[in-house]
């Protein structure tokens, strides 16, 4: 190969080089763009979890008799008269395994469960009034809270203390401690 | 010789009776000479008759099957592992489960929205989204509760009702680092919430360290765009962690600095104890395997040759051994591992043997390349005791009679 041709080459090459390392370069440091940037409004509308803090609990409230018929019209067909469940529509028991409503680390859990996801044959209905309502009546049921005349709101629910939340530990192969999520 | 029995009626009704002519065939060497050839078939199915997406042949009846528990809503179907081969189940027979049924979304209306500790909070349509580089992942999904109903005793008839909670598929998509990276992730980021959009709106916190890790938004499973069953248009793949937590229908993520415990996460799969404390986030399936042929349900057709075959699957990381015991546990060999060995990834294990007739017991053993050996029992029951209900891996027997029976048992 003379020195002319074998010049030439190397000048390809590294141009070439420099090329793809410059397509490389770009798209570890450029950003792709894609996408909208998404509007509060629609993070709002979507935006329905509650967190352990209370944080995303929406106004209104709602007491134990409130929470009694609610539960008596939409819940008990499957959960049962006295939160026992009805296993064939699915429900297990609410006092006890599982579900067990007192065995809840978080009351956040329970209003964010059951103002997304239920009742079963028709979710995402009930009002955050019925929500605060049913909790108070679950909370007042299961013996977690002894008062008939609970009313629960945003800043109640968020102080409320479930009993078992110092028996749950974290596995660790998750990679987190129990100190990581107080 | 006689060379010509032509009008032979009976070989004539053989063959318009359509019965076994090769065994007329063989009945005599006069036969042999005839001139006619067993005709061919005719001509088939044509292109148009069979349509432009396949189907399998009509004679093939592998189906899933419903789970004991729930309703159809919530619960779901069994894979039919006993009729599998290779390591890749067919995205129609993949498990399901479901806690608001399937939704049916139109792929040209879906959004993922991503917010919070975000420096962006964007939303993306499907086009949006599949765009992004992408990647092409082999790996199993195992449902928490793959073998709940064993915890106590044998119940199973077959390994579609005691294992069929697991199913492997190559899922495309777009690693979520990649997208997070994108918008930017705050220093105090250390959970991600990804929301389903079925009625349900099924939520589980996914720790940050696993989306920066191999997370895969997935559109596509084994080739093509997920099943609906599977989360059509978009779910989340987070590798060898319990299927729960492959969120299906994706439409949220929301970045935050703790979990969320959602009633998932305190309810089903949270692991009691038996000293009353409850293991939660447990996340990782471990190291688990399982014969599958043959297996409970099957009756061996007398003593002689036998290929054993079974999957081995490690959450972990990859299988790096599998033992098989043809005596019940007391002499164990290594199996052959079928290439491909991927890590997160169903396995095939096979090892030949001769059965002498005699009543015995298989079993299996998986070692993944972090140490981990598959358990017994007993040594689960340490962990939850015989309360426990989700991660169960523990080694399953399968009893073979004389007869050939094989049934579901514990040694």
């Amino acid at each position: 190969m003379s020195a002319h041709k074998t010049l030439k080459l190397i000048g390809f090459v590294s141009i070439a080089i420099s090329l793809s390392f410059g397509a490389l370069f770009a798209s570890a440091q450029e950003k792709f763009g894609f996408g909208k940037p998404a509007h509060p409004d629609e993070i709002a509308r979507y935006n329905s979890d509650i967190h352990t803090d209370g944080s995303g609990l929406p106004d209104g409230s709602g007491d134990v008799a409130l929470g009694a018929e609610i539960y008596e019209y939409q819940c008990a067909l499957c959960h049962g008269e006295e939160l026992e469940g009805v296993p064939e529509m699915g429900a297990n028991s609410l006092h006890e395994g599982r579900r067990d409503i007192k065995k809840l680390p978080y009351a956040s859990s329970l209003f964010d469960f059951i103002r997304r996801a239920m009742p079963l044959t028709d979710p995402g209905t009930l009002s955050n009034d019925e929500t605060y309502g049913l909790v108070a009546f679950l909370l007042n049921e299961t013996g977690v809270i002894k008062d008939d005349n609970l009313t629960l709101d945003a800043k109640s629910l968020a102080a409320i203390k479930m009993p078992n939340r110092q028996n749950f530990i974290i596995d660790p192969a998750s990679r987190f401690t129990a100190e990581d999520l107080q | 010789m006689k060379s010509n029995q032509t009008g032979n009626p009976t070989r004539r009704h053989f063959m318009k009776a359509g019965m076994a002519t090769s065994a007329a065939l063989l009945s005599s060497s006069a036969l042999a000479q005839e001139t006619t050839l067993e005709p061919s078939r005719g001509p088939g199915k044509t292109v148009m008759e069979m349509g432009y997406y396949g189907e399998r042949s009509e004679y093939v009846k592998d189906a899933r099957m419903k789970g004991n528990r729930g309703t159809g809503l919530i619960g779901g179907s069994l894979t039919p592992l006993q009729h599998g081969h290779g390591i890749v189940t067919p995205s129609g027979l993949h498990f399901e489960v479901h806690h608001s049924g399937v939704p049916d979304i139109d792929p040209s209306e879906h959004k993922l929205l991503i917010h919070g500790l975000v420096g962006e909070e964007k939303v993306f349509t499907m086009e949006d989204l599949m765009r992004f580089p992408t990647v092409n992942r082999f790996h199993f999904l195992e449902c928490a509760g793959n073998g709940m109903g064993e915890w106590m005793s044998p119940r199973g008839q077959t390994v579609q009702q005691t294992h069929g909670l697991t199913s492997c598929s190559q899922w495309t998509g777009v690693p979520l680092k990649v997208i997070l990276n994108e918008l930017g992730v705050r220093g105090d980021a250390k959970w991600v919430l990804a929301e389903g959009d079925d009625g349900a709106r099924m939520t589980r916190s996914i720790p940050m360290w696993k989306a920066m890790d191999d997370a895969i938004l997935a559109f596509a499973q084994n080739g093509e765009f997920l099943r609906p069953e599977q989360g059509f248009p978009l779910r989340l793949l987070v590798p060898g962690f319990e299927g729960n937590m492959n969120v299906k229908w994706l439409h949220r993520l929301e970045v935050g600095d703790k979990p969320w415990w959602t009633h998932h996460e305190v309810t089903e799969y949270a692991d009691p104890r038996p000293d009353d404390k409850i293991r939660a986030f447990s996340f990782i399936m471990e190291g688990r395997s399982v014969i599958t042929s043959p297996s409970a349900g099957m009756t061996l057709n007398g003593p002689g040759f036998y290929e054993i075959s079974g999957l081995a699957w490690s959450g972990a990381g990859t299988i790096k051994k599998v033992e098989v015991s043809m005596d019940n546990g007391n002499t164990w060999h290594d199996a052959n591992l079928e290439a491909p060995v991927l890590p997160k990834c169903h396995t095939r294990f096979t090892l030949p043997w001769t059965w002498d007739g005699k009543e015995t017991t298989l079993m299996s053993r998986s070692t993944d390349d972090t140490g981990y050996v598959q358990p017994t029992y007993e040594g689960m029951y340490k962990l939850q005791g015989p309360i426990g209900l989700m991660h169960n891996n523990a080694i399953q027997n399968w009893h073979i009679a004389q007869t050939g029976e094989i049934t579901n048992v514990r040694s």
